[in-house]
C-alpha cells in the first residue's frame, strides 16, 4: 500500500481517522457511518504496521516548517507504536460495543476523537502533540453530553480542565525549546526548566494526578453509555504515553504514582454508582502506570506498556459491562442492581473476566504487566511505594474484582428480569474477553504481548514462576476471605444513594458560594456606592457652581474668576519648564 | 447514618416484565442458593491455607527485607489491607456522603437528545 502510494508515508495514520470522523459529521446513512467507525481505525492500524520498520530506531515524516519552527508530525518508534496499535484495537472495538446507537454525533465525535489520540501519540513534535491534546479534549465533550442534561455542566468542566491543560502544555513546550535552541522535537523533557514542569503539570491533569484527577469520576460516569466506554480508552492513555516519553525516570512520579494507586480505593468503596466506582478503579490502575514510569528503566517501562495495553482492554470490558447493565436496565446504581445473572448470563461472565484481569488473577491480563512494575520497585528498593502498590492491588480486588460483579450479577436479587445484551455489545466483550486470557495465557500469549514492549531485557522477565503465582493467590484469597468474613458478620457496608464528595467540591460548592457571595457582595457594594457616588456628585457640583459660575463667589473677588487665574498659573508653570528643558 | 433524598428512585424508570430465566442462567441458579452463600467461606479459606503452605515452600525470589521470616506475608497484607478499606467505609461515608441531588444538577429528562435509558426512562429490551 505505502509502495504504491508513498505519499501515505509522509501522513500521520491517525488524520486518516479524523478525517473518516469529520466526513461522518456530514453522512446522514447510519450504516455507512458505522462502516467508517470500523474501517478507519483498521486502516489506521494497517498504515501503522506498514510504517512500523523493526530495523530502525524510528520512522519520521510529515516534515512542515512553519517560519523557524519544524514540525515533525509523523513519528514511529518502539514507544510509540504500541499505543498506535492499541488505540486502533481500541476504536474497532468501541466501534462494535457502538453499532446500535444511530447517532451522528457519537459516530463522528467518537472518531475523531480516536483519531486525535492515534495522532497524538505518533506526533514527533509538541506542537503537533498539542493540537491532538486539545481535539481529543474538545471531540470528546460530545461524548460527555449525550449523556443528556445532567452531563452539561460536568461536559463543560471538563472542556475548560482539559482546554487549561492544553494551554499549559503549550506554554511549557515553548519554554522547553527556547531552552533548547528552539527544537520541538517530543522527546526527553525533564524537570530541570519551568517548561519541563509546567508540561508534567499538564499531563498531570490529564493523567488524573492526585487533586487534579476530579474531572475523570465527575465527567465519565455521566456521558451516554458508548461514551463512557470510548472516554476510558484514550485520554488518559494518551497522557501516560506523554509521560512516558517525556519523563521517565523522574523520582516525583514514583510517588505521585503511589498516592494514585491508594486514594482511590477510599472512594471506590463507599461509591454507589458502578461507572463512578470503575472511573476511580481506573485512576488507580492509572497510579501502577505512573509509578512505573517514576522507576524507569527496561523493566518498569516494559511493565507500564504492557499495563497500558492490557488496562484498555479490561477496563473497556467492565465499562463495556456495565454498560450492558445499564441499558438494559437503566440504572448503574450499585443499590439497585443485585442478582442480574439470571437475565445476563453473558454480560456476567464477561464482567468476571475483567474483574479478573484486573484484579491479577493468575491466567489473566494484568497478571503478566502489574507484576514487572511491583518487582522493579522492589529490584530499585522503593519498599514503600511497594508496599502502597500491594495494598492498593488489595483494593483493586475490593472495588472492582469483588464490588463490581458482586452487586450487579450476584448478591441480593433485585428482581429485574431483562433481556441479554444486544448482540454487538456481547461481540465487542468476547473480543475483550479473550484479549483478556490470550495475551495472559502461559504457551505463547503472554510472551506475543512482550514482543511488543519497547526496551530490551538483560533477562527475559518470567510471570509464571511458582513464588510469584503463590503469592499472588495469597493475597487474592486473603481479600476474598476478608469479604466473606466482613459479610458474614455484616460488617461490609450495604451500598447506599448519596453523592460522594470529592476534590471538585473545592469548585462545585465552595469555589460558586464564593463567587455568589462575591457577586452579591458587588451588587450591594454597587448600589451603596451609587447613593454616595450622586450624593457627592451632586454636593460636588452645587458647589462648584456656587463658587465658579458668572454669579459665584470667585467671580465676585476676581472678574476674571479664579479659573484664569489657575489657566494663568499652568501656562505659567509650562513655560517655565520649557525653559528649563530648553 | 444514611442519607435521606427525595429525588425519586431510578428502580421507578419503567421495566417492561420478562419473568423467564435465561436458560443458561438455570444451570447456575445454585449460586444463588442461601447454603451455597454461607458456606462460600470456605473456599477463600482453604485456598489461601494451601497457598501459604506453598510460600513456604516456595518463598519469595526477592523478598522485601524480613520478608522471608513471616509465612504468609502476603495473605497476611491483603486481609489486613482489605480490611482496613472496608471497615474505613462508614467513617468515610458520614464524611463524605451527601444528599444525591446535593449539586443540584439532576436535569430534565431530554428523549429527543438522550439515547440513554436512564434519561428516556425507557429500559431497553429489544
Amino acid at each position: 500500500m505505502i509502495d504504491q502510494l508513498p505519499i501515505l508515508a509522509e501522513i500521520n495514520p491517525g488524520f486518516w481517522v479524523i478525517l473518516a470522523g469529520l466526513i461522518c459529521t456530514l453522512l446522514p446513512v447510519g450504516h455507512a457511518r458505522k462502516a467508517f467507525v470500523i474501517a478507519a481505525p483498521i486502516f489506521a492500524g494497517l498504515l501503522i504496521f506498514q510504517l512500523h520498520d523493526v530495523t530502525t530506531p524510528e520512522v519520521l515524516g510529515g516534515v512542515l516548517q512553519f517560519g523557524p519552527v519544524e514540525l515533525t508530525t509523523l513519528r514511529i518508534d518502539k514507544l510509540s507504536v504500541v499505543w498506535g496499535y492499541l488505540f486502533c484495537l481500541a476504536g474497532v472495538i468501541n466501534g462494535i460495543y457502538a453499532l446500535h446507537e444511530k447517532c451522528r454525533i457519537t459516530d463522528s465525535s467518537a472518531l475523531i476523537y480516536t483519531g486525535a489520540a492515534i495522532a497524538g501519540v505518533l506526533a514527533g513534535d509538541m506542537i503537533t502533540l498539542f493540537i491532538m491534546w486539545e481535539l481529543t479534549a474538545i471531540s470528546s465533550v460530545f461524548l460527555i453530553w449525550k449523556g443528556g442534561d445532567h452531563a452539561y455542566a460536568a461536559g463543560v468542566r471538563y472542556l475548560a480542565i482539559h482546554v487549561l491543560s492544553g494551554v499549559m502544555l503549550l506554554a511549557g513546550a515553548i519554554l522547553h525549546a527556547q531552552a533548547n535552541g528552539g527544537d520541538f522535537m517530543f522527546n526527553e523533557i525533564g524537570l530541570t526548566s519551568p517548561g519541563g514542569w509546567l508540561m508534567l503539570l499538564a499531563m498531570g491533569i490529564k493523567v488524573g494526578f492526585p487533586g487534579l484527577h476530579m474531572w475523570m469520576q465527575d465527567a465519565y460516569p455521566k456521558a451516554s453509555i458508548t461514551g463512557t466506554v470510548i472516554l476510558a480508552s484514550f485520554t488518559t492513555k494518551f497522557a501516560i504515553y506523554a509521560l512516558a516519553r517525556g519523563f521517565e525516570g523522574e523520582p516525583i512520579l514514583i510517588w505521585i504514582g503511589a498516592i494514585m494507586t491508594c486514594f482511590p480505593v477510599f472512594f471506590a468503596v463507599v461509591e454507589n454508582d458502578l461507572r463512578r466506582v470503575l472511573s476511580y478503579s481506573l485512576n488507580n490502575q492509572l497510579g501502577f502506570m505512573v509509578c512505573g514510569i517514576g522507576i524507569g528503566g527496561a523493566l518498569a517501562m516494559n511493565g507500564v506498556v504492557g499495563q497500558v495495553f492490557v488496562h484498555v482492554i479490561f477496563k473497556g470490558l467492565l465499562f463495556m459491562s456495565i454498560g450492558a447493565v445499564m441499558y438494559r436496565t437503566g440504572t448503574a446504581k450499585a443499590s439497585e442492581l443485585g442478582g442480574l445473572f439470571r437475565s445476563m448470563p453473558y454480560t456476567a461472565i464477561f464482567c468476571l473476566i475483567g474483574a479478573g484481569s484486573i484484579a491479577a488473577v493468575p491466567l489473566f491480563a494484568a497478571f503478566v504487566t502489574k507484576a514487572m512494575i511491583l518487582a522493579a520497585a522492589v529490584e530499585e528498593h522503593h519498599y514503600i511505594a511497594f508496599l502502597m502498590m500491594l495494598f492498593a492491588s488489595a483494593g483493586v480486588m475490593e472495588h472492582s474484582g469483588i464490588k463490581v460483579p458482586h452487586f450487579t450479577f450476584f448478591a441480593h436479587d433485585s428482581g429485574r428480569r431483562v433481556k441479554e445484551a444486544p448482540w454487538n455489545m456481547l461481540a465487542a466483550m468476547s473480543i475483550a474477553g479473550f484479549l483478556c486470557f490470550y495475551l495472559a495465557w502461559p504457551f505463547g500469549g503472554y510472551q506475543q504481548l512482550y514482543a511488543l514492549m519497547p526496551f530490551e531485557l538483560d533477562k527475559p522477565y518470567q510471570p509464571y514462576t511458582w513464588d510469584h503465582v503463590v503469592f499472588q493467590m495469597q493475597l487474592l484469597f486473603a481479600a476474598i476471605f476478608a469479604f466473606t468474613l466482613l459479610k458474614r458478620f455484616k460488617l461490609y457496608p450495604a451500598e447506599r444513594r448519596a453523592e460522594i464528595l470529592d476534590v471538585d467540591w473545592t469548585y462545585r460548592k465552595m469555589g460558586l458560594n464564593v463567587a455568589k457571595w462575591g457577586s452579591a457582595m458587588w451588587d450591594r457594594l454597587a448600589v451603596n456606592t451609587k447613593r454616595v457616588r450622586t450624593r457627592f456628585i451632586s454636593s460636588a457640583g452645587r458647589r462648584l457652581y456656587q463658587t465658579f459660575s458668572p454669579a459665584g463667589a470667585a467671580s465676585e473677588a476676581t472678574p476674571s474668576g479664579l479659573a484664569a487665574i489657575m489657566t494663568a498659573g499652568l501656562l505659567f508653570v509650562v513655560l517655565l519648564l520649557a525653559y528649563i528643558a530648553k | 447514618m444514611s442519607v435521606e433524598t427525595d429525588i425519586p428512585l431510578e428502580t421507578e424508570i419503567k421495566t417492561k416484565p420478562v419473568d423467564d430465566i435465561h436458560p443458561l442462567s438455570r444451570k447456575l441458579l445454585f449460586l444463588g442458593d442461601p447454603k451455597v452463600k454461607r458456606n462460600f467461606i470456605w473456599l477463600p479459606l482453604v485456598g489461601m491455607i494451601i497457598c501459604i503452605i506453598l510460600g513456604i515452600f516456595h518463598p519469595q525470589k526477592h523478598p522485601l527485607p524480613g520478608e522471608q521470616y513471616i509465612p504468609g506475608s502476603w495473605a497476611i497484607y491483603g486481609f489486613v489491607a482489605y480490611s482496613l478499606i472496608v471497615l474505613s467505609a462508614s467513617t468515610l461515608f458520614k464524611i463524605l456522603g451527601r444528599d444525591e441531588d446535593y449539586y443540584g444538577e439532576g436535569g430534565l429528562p431530554d428523549p429527543d437528545y438522550s439515547t440513554d435509558p436512564m434519561i428516556t426512562g425507557e429500559a431497553h429490551h429489544d
